[in-house]
């Protein structure tokens, strides 16, 4: 900026008026913000909500494209499954009433059997060149896209009722969630590498505690897809538990506990589980924790159901928990993970030897879906 | 969906015109009076970067990439303290035997499958 322009500038309108004006222009402006300054905070949230979205509908497709073409290449279908998976990602399962809570853990369970063998069913006939391990990988895959398709529809119609009614209070309270909504579609589109590919993930760090105690021995199937051993450990009698591997599964530990204990007449001293459990903020990952309780995720099928049958015959619960964040539960192991699986079978003996005397018997279940974790 | 970024934009051009309106009357000022208007100043620099926040944002670009992280799987002897280290290969899993070990001939299983760790500083 030179001295010419300046001196032209002042000679098209005085200072003291352009002053004025510019000064007016300001009032103005601030009035402006202070009449409509909430719409535009909403607009701008609209905004963000709107890239999100965008981003959402991105790990959406994606995560339908790698379901079809991983189906297309393990279980090599003779005809396109684009129709039956899109069919497929809108599939919903409807909670029992609750108006009548009696037997409805019995009610969910059902629900729960019916819808996974609905899907596998589903995949089954999509696939039908694939293995029984194969079937459970790609079932998983469509249920990371099943989610990923939700949650993108969940943010699009807060996002559409927001924009249609104005409100600032839902697009606030939509725009509030989003960091941990994205959070969680990230993990979903990095589960389905793993999940394409049979990497064990996160989530299956108690399964690999199991895996390890029973490898060798003689193995049993104690209830669907839930397979059980007897190992000697600390001198004392342990029966290990953990869900069929290597394909991706979770198995029905509760059921699997309920029939030990009631096989045994409730003749067990202590059940010890170990799942994986979300990490706070500040927690390293792969660290243990030791507690009391059924350390059972879930729709709380299982949980209820060891609850029940140990407080029956009165016995001891313990937990220990391998602490990974929510993107580490669904993507492949992190190494700080497998690493803590040592540690967590070494806090197993140290809890038998506290807790029972030689020759008692214990039963050990390792919790979580083992995909990529044989026995 | 169209409505919103050429709302932004006008707001963007609307704060950039009186941010350089607002450094013309500064610089008059202090040709005039020898002064610095500091007020002037203030709110046009302020607007610049307010401006320069909001074009940032219209412009970002959604990117969804999926990086596949290094997968590594560790296999070991069960009789002796043979080990390697190799890059995952379809079809592998946790216990899974894989043959004679080249050392002692006893039986080599997949031990571990694991990701690398990307996010050390956190």
């Amino acid at each position: 900026m030179n001295m010419e322009t300046v001196a032209n500038i002042r000679q098209l309108a005085p200072q003291d008026s352009l002053n004025w004006i510019f000064q007016i222009v300001w009032i103005l402006v601030f009035i402006f913000i202070w009449i409509y300054g909430q719409r535009i905070q909403t607009l701008l949230m609209l905004k963000e909500i709107e890239g999100s979205l965008s981003k959402l509908k991105l790990m959406r497709d994606r995560g339908r494209e790698i379901a079809i073409s991983a189906i297309k290449e393990i279980g090599k279908p003779n005809e396109d499954p684009a129709t039956r998976v899109d069919r497929l990602l809108e599939h919903v399962a409807i909670e029992p009433v609750s108006l009548d809570p009696t037997g409805i853990i019995r009610r969910l369970e059902h629900i729960i059997d019916v819808r996974d063998f609905r899907l596998k069913d589903e995949v089954r006939q999509m696939a039908p060149h694939a293995d029984e391990n194969q079937i459970n990988n790609l079932t998983n895959v469509l249920e990371a896209a099943l989610a990923l398709n939700h949650l993108y529809k969940i943010v699009r119609h807060y996002y559409l009722m927001g924009k249609r009614t104005l409100s600032f209070y839902i697009i606030l309270q939509t725009q509030m969630i989003l960091p941990l909504v994205m959070r969680e579609s990230e993990a979903f589109i990095n589960a389905l590498k793993a999940f394409v590919s049979g990497q064990p993930i996160g989530d299956g760090a108690g399964a690999l505690v199991a895996a390890r105690l029973m490898y060798g021995k003689e193995k049993r199937l104690i209830a669907p897809d839930t397979i059980m051993s007897e190992v000697q450990i600390e001198g004392r009698k342990a029966y290990v538990i953990k869900a069929k591997g290597p394909g991706g599964n979770v198995g029905k530990p509760g059921e699997a506990i309920k029939q030990i204990l009631e096989e045994e007449e409730g003749k067990i001293s202590l059940i010890i589980i170990i799942d994986a459990a979300q990490k706070l903020e500040g927690e390293e990952t792969g660290e243990i924790a030791e507690g009391v309780g059924v350390a059972i995720g879930g729709p709380g099928v299982d949980k209820y159901k060891v609850e029940e049958v140990a407080t029956k015959y009165k016995i001891p619960l313990s937990a220990v928990l391998i602490k990974e964040g929510i993107e580490d539960v669904i993507s492949t192991m992190r190494k700080e993970i497998v690493d803590s699986v040592e540690e967590a079978i070494e806090r197993i003996k140290r809890i038998i030897r506290e807790n029972t005397r030689e020759g008692e018997k214990v039963i050990i279940a390792g919790v979580g879906n083992t995909i990529g974790i044989a026995q | 969906m169209k409505r919103a970024p050429a709302f932004f934009i006008a707001i963007v051009i609307i704060i950039l015109a009186m941010s350089l309106t607002a450094l013309l009357l500064s610089i008059d000022s202090y040709i005039r009076h020898g002064k610095i208007d500091v007020i002037n100043m203030v709110f046009s620099i302020s607007a610049v970067f307010l401006a320069a926040y909001m074009f940032l944002q219209m412009r970002r670009k959604i990117n969804v990439s999926i990086k596949p992280p290094r997968v590594l799987t560790l296999i070991q002897c069960l009789k002796c303290d043979y080990r390697d280290m190799r890059e995952f290969e379809k079809g592998d899993y946790i216990l899974k035997e894989i043959g004679p070990c080249p050392k002692c001939s006893g039986t080599l299983i997949i031990y571990s499958i694991f990701r690398e760790s990307v996010d050390k500083k956190r």
